[in-house]
């Protein structure tokens, strides 16, 4: 069972950056009628799969139970989307979790190249602050300002509950309705209104720090929203560029034109593409960790020539039948769990990407090769990229 | 648990298929008696480099037409070493098991090998290597097994192995690696999925056919010398922001009947965030880490058994200490009854929801007939589970998890004085 809020980095200001994060974390410190700790080691107790997460767009809590629990999470989330306490002491013991999160992730350079990329990327649109917030804006947090911010987002009418699993949909979604019928509707939120404008050129960072060990490169283009028509086909050029996941190492990706270009030419260890389905334009990203000593303009040469060789070129009929079976089993492996199931129509549906996943599975389906040439040609353009450069010392 | 698991052997193959109804795909998990507990020793790399370059090309087909084909095929896949394995993991449309197992099959029974291709796995790997020197979890966890393991054991070195290893094996010694190991001894396949048993032991043996000629490895038998006391090293990586901790322990090996009760001790004591002492009071009542977990390694040998977070430079000393806290409760028999049953609850529950997916499946399985469990296992491990006592957990931690022997690293930032 999943709940969606319409809430992230996205609706936040200067100021407050990574308020939503830090109310996500907040959210599993109680409520009025159950104290901290009581749903939580219920849930443990039934061995549930549960967490949460905060991105730009959305805040998402989930939970993954026996079909005999199910009840409880009804109850744990209908209870936490109105009356979580946020206490005044509670906020002050999680600051310290939030900032060690941050700082565990600032270990890491390629997040510290990404979220400058990201900051670079956006002159006007609050995608450009990120979602965890500046380490200096989690320490000015206030209980006030995160209360505030719950009332405002977390009701009915800003959310979506996903349920999937053993039982009749009907029986499944009377269930849901009876959990969060007594809940007041709540307001309805107007979404940020903050349009990037256009970008007229290239825009270049560098971050050089001693704590990383090998050199990154990092291209962000401009990107279309998730309900554009281009979403499908950009999704497959992302598969044609660099595989359909399976992380580091993988031995499924390695057809791929990035992988062929880069890795296998010992000019990188790891390539990556991404298209993320999002509310609002953001950013399709190229990355490659370089081999040791690696030179970043070669590395970045290779990279370019690629994008332009996949906007400039329709895929060939064999390498397109792999993207296309990579980009279906990379739907279909997922969706086989009640999990993953679940976070994928979540994701569709507070996005704008489909109505269901059937519809998204469809649209990936019906992509064409020239299809995947005319969306990358319309986005791998010079003026509207930033290059991020990251530079061991 | 309700799986079904039927098993079939194949010479040296050992094959378990669990079906399940609804679902698409299939998760395969093959288990190659190629871990670190069978390199030779002083050889720490050898068996990831022969892992790695299996995947880069075979008699037939060189590494970008073994990976077009995979890849045709829309299949995930990976191989990766542990300590007792090396694990061919990877899931595919049920339709296309038997054209993913003949790729697999290809690449563990008949590998090139070919100098380039060997050169082209050092290469990666010791930029891996170095890129683990900044990295301060992998710094914390080398450091680690350096203070709790003596010269020579497989469990000394990380998975990715000794640079030294690694900038000097040969395609000879991996040769000899794949045809002595990884050939030499029995293999057990999983398959759990949208396929009936019979199809897939009619898969596996098209695929891998009937290897008569290999016979289970020798049990070997490597002592682990005792932690004599208190040993601690902290390690400084320039220009990071959080100290990364890895205190631990000789855990036991899987097949020790005490193994189960270890679970429970460790799901007391640090395993989950809820569930357990040290991450309820470490982070959810102090506030000192972002994540602190504890796990105990299911080998056949004494692997780490360890606890493990990421804190701030300036809280890792009382982050030490309250662990210490919380261990000295449970080696006194401070062990609260609600404690031990939430504990029991939760990796009980915990093998139900694994079920949801076939990676799952196929992982609870696994385990249970790599280490020779019983054909009930999974029948009989819950029961198991519940019939721990507070005094076996009491008896584990004293016997395993002694507060005055420990290993300690910390990487990261310079500590405050």
């Amino acid at each position: 069972m999943w709940v969606w809020y319409h809430v992230g980095g996205r609706n936040e200001v200067p100021g407050t950056t990574g308020m939503s994060h830090f109310l996500e974390h907040m959210l599993f410190k109680g409520t009025t009628s159950h104290p901290k700790g009581d749903l939580d080691r219920l849930l443990a107790r039934y061995g549930a799969l549960w967490n949460a997460f905060t991105s730009e767009d959305v805040t998402c809590y989930f939970e993954t139970v026996p079909a005999a629990r199910f009840e409880t999470a009804l109850e744990l989330e209908a209870d936490r989307m109105r009356n979580a306490l946020i206490a005044q002491d509670e906020v002050e013991a999680e600051r310290t979790v939030i900032v060690s999160e941050r700082e565990g992730s600032e270990n890491d350079p390629s997040f510290l190249l990404g979220e400058t990329v990201q900051a670079v990327a956006f002159d006007r649109h609050p995608y450009g602050q990120g979602v965890i917030g500046s380490k200096d804006e989690i320490k000015l947090m206030t209980r006030d300002g995160l209360y505030a911010h719950y009332k405002r987002h977390y009701s009915p009418r800003n959310a979506y509950v996903v349920v999937v699993g053993d039982g009749e949909a009907s029986a499944l979604l009377d269930s849901a309705a009876r959990a969060f019928a007594a809940l007041e509707p709540g307001e309805a939120i107007e979404p940020p209104k903050a349009p990037e404008p256009a970008q007229h050129g290239e825009r270049r960072v560098t971050v050089r720090r001693a704590g990383g060990a090998l050199p990154v490169v990092q291209l962000a283009f401009r990107a279309p929203r998730a309900s554009d028509l281009a979403a499908p086909a950009l999704t497959a050029a992302a598969v044609a560029l660099a595989g359909g996941g399976g992380g580091p190492n993988a031995a499924s990706g390695r057809s791929s034109r990035l992988y062929r270009a880069l890795v296998e030419r010992g000019l990188a260890t790891d390539v990556d593409a991404t298209f993320q389905l999002m509310k609002d334009p953001f950013l399709f990203l190229a990355e490659a960790t370089l081999r040791p000593g690696g030179a970043h303009a070669e590395v970045e040469r290779v990279l370019l020539e690629e994008l332009s060789r996949l906007a400039s070129e329709v895929l060939p009929d064999g390498e397109f039948a792999r993207v296309q079976r990579q980009l279906l089993a990379s739907t279909a492996f997922p969706s086989d769990t009640v999990t993953g199931r679940a976070f994928r129509l979540g994701h569709l549906l507070s996005t704008g990407a489909a109505g269901s996943i059937s519809e998204w599975y469809e649209r990936l389906a019906a992509v064409t090769a020239e299809q995947v040439r005319s969306a990358a040609a319309a986005i791998f353009v010079e003026r509207s990229r930033t290059v991020g450069w990251f530079v061991p010392e | 648990m309700n799986v079904r698991v039927e098993r079939r052997r194949l010479g040296a193959l050992k094959v378990a298929a669990v079906s399940i109804r609804g679902l698409r795909s299939v998760a395969s998990l093959f288990a190659l008696p190629a871990g670190q507990w069978f390199e030779p020793a002083g050889r720490a790399g050898v068996a990831r480099l022969t892992a790695q370059t299996l995947l880069r090309g075979t008699g037939t087909a060189d590494a970008a037409a073994w990976s077009d084909a995979l890849d045709a095929l829309g299949a995930t896949a990976r191989l990766d070493v542990g300590g007792h394995a090396a694990f061919f993991a990877g899931q595919c449309l049920a339709e296309d098991l038997a054209a993913y197992l003949r790729l697999v099959a290809d690449a563990v029974l008949h590998p090139a090998f070919a100098d380039d291709q060997v050169e082209f796995v050092r290469a990666q790997t010791l930029a891996e290597l170095e890129e683990d020197t900044k990295n301060t979890r992998a710094v914390a966890d080398a450091t680690w097994r350096e203070l709790a393991y003596p010269v020579g054991h497989p469990f000394r070195t990380r998975p990715l192995g000794d640079e030294a290893v690694v900038r000097e094996a040969g395609a000879a010694e991996i040769r000899r690696f794949h045809q002595d190991v990884v050939l030499g001894g029995e293999a057990q396949l999983v398959i759990a999925g949208g396929i009936e048993p019979a199809a897939a032991f009619d898969a596996a043996e098209r695929a891998l056919g009937n290897r008569s000629g290999a016979t289970a490895h020798d049990i070997r038998v490597i002592a682990t010398p005792p932690l004599a006391g208190v040993a601690r090293r902290d390690v400084v990586v320039a220009d990071k922001t959080q100290c990364d901790v890895v205190l631990g322990w000789h855990g036991l090996p899987r097949t020790d009947p005490r193994f189960t009760a270890a679970r429970v001790t460790n799901m007391v004591f640090a395993a989950d965030t809820f569930a357990s002492r040290v991450g309820n009071v470490v982070r959810d009542q102090l506030g000192l880490a972002y994540y602190v977990v504890s796990t105990i390694g299911a080998s056949l040998g004494q692997a780490p058994w360890t606890v493990r977070m990421g804190v701030n430079p300036g809280n890792v000393e009382r982050a030490i200490e309250t662990t210490f806290v919380e261990l000295r409760k449970i080696l006194a028999a401070e062990v609260a009854d609600e404690d031990l049953a939430l504990a029991k609850d939760k990796l009980v529950g915990e093998l139900d929801v694994a079920l949801e997916s076939p990676g799952g499946v196929a992982q609870l399985v696994l385990e249970g007939e790599l280490f020779s469990l019983g054909d009930d296992h999974l029948e009989r491990y819950p029961r198991a589970l519940r019939a721990v006592t507070k005094e076996q957990v009491v008896e584990t931690a004293r016997a395993f998890l002694p507060a005055d022997r420990y290993a300690l690293a910390v990487a990261g930032p310079e500590l405050p004085r």
